[in-house]
């Protein structure tokens, strides 16, 4: 090996090949510390959780104290509060995309509305359960109800909807609009029959986000339609109901001699009730991803 | 067209949600205090009688009565009396309050299991929570410090929309107007004192009677000094010799709606009574 052969690598060479590892091993090693709480809680979940979860554990009412028994309640009330705060957020926050990226000209006044879209984001949910027993318990009169809790959860949404659903609307290629326009299409129709179609995906991805944090969420829905224990599940939404993530923080803080396993089989549920409809959501979105011909 | 079956299954949806339920509903929230028993009383209640659905809620007695005042609940649980001025706040709104006496609580006096102490006397417990209270120290009371523990009493309260912090100031500071001592952790909840007791050496906490557990001493407290130090038991609330005790109340708008009125009758019939005691709350007569 010649010193002098243009192929071997110069020292310059060797120490930025050096600097170049050294980032990538520390990139490496950040990601890696960024798993690591993830596969810390999933693990105690597992582990601590499991023994205490079965068929019975998820379709049997709590007995004795809330100690035995399961958490039937409490999961049929998440699937209620969820399913009501998306029926409300999903219409409201697409709309409101779709004025924003379609219809709104540049002014100030589509200016406020961004300013206040992220603001409302940035609300922390203590706040929006605040708002949800001035506005919805008392002023619109819900009462403790379903309705105002998923009405707060949604106002508490809202602004993901809208910012997931305004990307994907922005993601379709402005060449698509024109094409359908200069074919004699409306705004409206352009809309409907080529933009919507087109941006499923990315509304789901928004979905996905949404319920994630809408099953989560403990505040909002603590001050206004979650009860600690009921006997029933709901049967409209003028009932109140059990919650899994309250139902978590009851079984942890304020219940008596609870079995060591009980709260983690809850915690356990309710990230499974999370991964489940997120496992749908993905699901989903490959299937309309597929159709995407861009 | 395929919108027409999504707009039919979108309105049905909305038919069956909207539909008012058969089955009454009465809401029952306050007191962190009688939480459990307030569950325990519904799941009871809910075995024996068909057709009504109680929904039970912790936060606080102030939380009940607010829900009072406000007409916004059918039974708040209430571990102290309402104040004069929350009647009087209740009576504005056309809500008048009506007391319904349905059990007792013992204020137990909780420190770690491992605490040598004895015995308290209410003059004692007094200077111990009191602002500007001469007692801080555990050596002050007689107590050899061992390994682990701090010379430094650890005071654990409540949260100040706790009837068992305004009745624990009542009875033990004397009057409504003393201050507790800064610096006091205060819990959110009956059983996050018991809680923290376990796991502090130093600690000394008050709380329901009905919280207690085997990782935890409860006190004799004395009346006076000199006085026999007592337990605080169903019994010993029961004839009164336990000092520190108070009343647990419900209450409703009004007169209640013939649902709530059954409900509060079957707590006061031996069989609601019976699940105060097996929740260890001393009943309203010996059983």
């Amino acid at each position: 090996m010649t010193e002098n052969s243009p192929f071997t690598t110069t020292a310059h060479e060797r120490r930025s090949l050096s600097q170049e590892n050294r980032f990538r091993l520390l990139f490496l090693f950040m990601a890696v510390v960024l798993v690591l709480p993830v596969l810390g809680i999933l693990s105690v979940l597992v582990l601590r959780g499991s023994p205490g979860i079965s068929l019975d554990f998820l379709l049997e009412d709590p007995r004795n104290g809330m100690k035995e028994g399961g958490i039937y309640p409490a999961l049929i009330g998440t699937l209620w509060l969820t399913s009501c705060a998306l029926a409300v957020a999903l219409p409201l926050g697409v709309s409101a995309a779709i004025y924003l990226t379609e219809y709104a000209r540049d002014n100030w006044f589509t200016r406020l509305i961004n300013l206040a879209i992220i603001n409302l984001a940035g609300v922390p949910s203590i706040v929006h359960a605040l708002f949800g027993v001035g506005a919805f318990v008392h002023f619109l009169q819900f009462g403790h109800s379903i309705l105002a809790a998923s009405c707060t959860l949604a106002v508490m949404t809202l602004p993901v909807v809208i910012i997931a659903t305004r990307e994907s609307l922005q993601a379709v290629p402005r060449a698509f609009r024109d094409a359908c326009w200069s074919l004699g299409a409306t705004r409206w129709q352009t809309i409907w029959r080529v933009v919507l179609p087109n941006s499923g995906s990315g509304i789901l991805t928004g979905i996905i986000l949404v319920v994630s944090r809408t099953v989560g969420e403990t505040a909002p829905i603590m001050f206004t339609g979650a009860a600690f224990y009921m006997q029933y599940t709901p049967e409209s939404i003028f009932d109140q109901t059990m919650a899994l993530s309250l139902h978590l923080y009851n079984v942890s803080t304020q219940v008596n001699d609870v079995p060591k396993h009980l709260p983690f089989s809850v915690a356990l549920t309710l990230i499974g009730v999370v991964l489940t409809m997120n496992a749908a959501a993905i699901f989903l979105r490959m299937k309309l991803r597929g159709r995407k011909k861009w | 067209m395929k919108t027409i079956p999504i707009a039919v299954l979108t309105s049905a949806l909305a038919f069956v949600a909207c539909t008012k339920s058969n089955r009454t509903l009465i809401q029952n929230a306050g007191s962190d205090t009688m939480l459990e028993v307030a569950q325990a009383l519904a799941e009871t209640y809910g075995k024996e009688v068909s057709g009504v659905s109680i929904a039970v809620k912790g936060g606080g007695s102030q939380v009940g009565i607010s829900g009072i005042i406000d007409g916004t609940i059918d039974l708040a649980n209430s571990s102290r009396k309402l104040k004069p001025e929350e009647v009087e706040a209740a009576r504005k709104k056309n809500h008048e309050p009506v007391e319904h006496h349905v059990g007792y609580d013992g204020i137990a006096i909780y420190v770690h299991k491992e605490n040598p102490i004895t015995s308290l006397t209410i003059e004692q417990l007094k200077q111990i929570y009191m602002d500007n209270g001469k007692l801080t120290k555990w050596s002050q009371l007689g107590v050899t410090v061992t390994a682990g523990m701090s010379d430094e009493i650890i005071l654990i309260s409540r949260q100040s929309n706790s009837g068992t912090y305004e009745y624990f100031r009542e009875s033990v500071l004397g009057d409504k107007k003393t201050n507790f001592r800064l610096g006091t952790r205060d819990m959110n909840g009956s059983k996050d004192v018991v809680d923290l007791v376990t796991k502090t050496r130093s600690a000394i906490g008050y709380s329901g009677l009905a919280y207690a557990n085997a990782e935890v001493k409860l006190i004799p407290v004395a009346k006076k000094d000199g006085e026999k130090a007592i337990l605080p038991t169903i019994d010993s609330v029961l004839d009164k010799s336990y000092p520190i005790a108070r009343p647990l109340f419900m209450y409703t708008v009004g007169q209640p709606k013939p649902a709530v009125q059954q409900y509060l009758d079957w707590i006061k019939s031996d069989a609601g009574q019976r699940v105060l005691v097996a929740n260890h709350y001393p009943p309203l007569r010996k059983l």
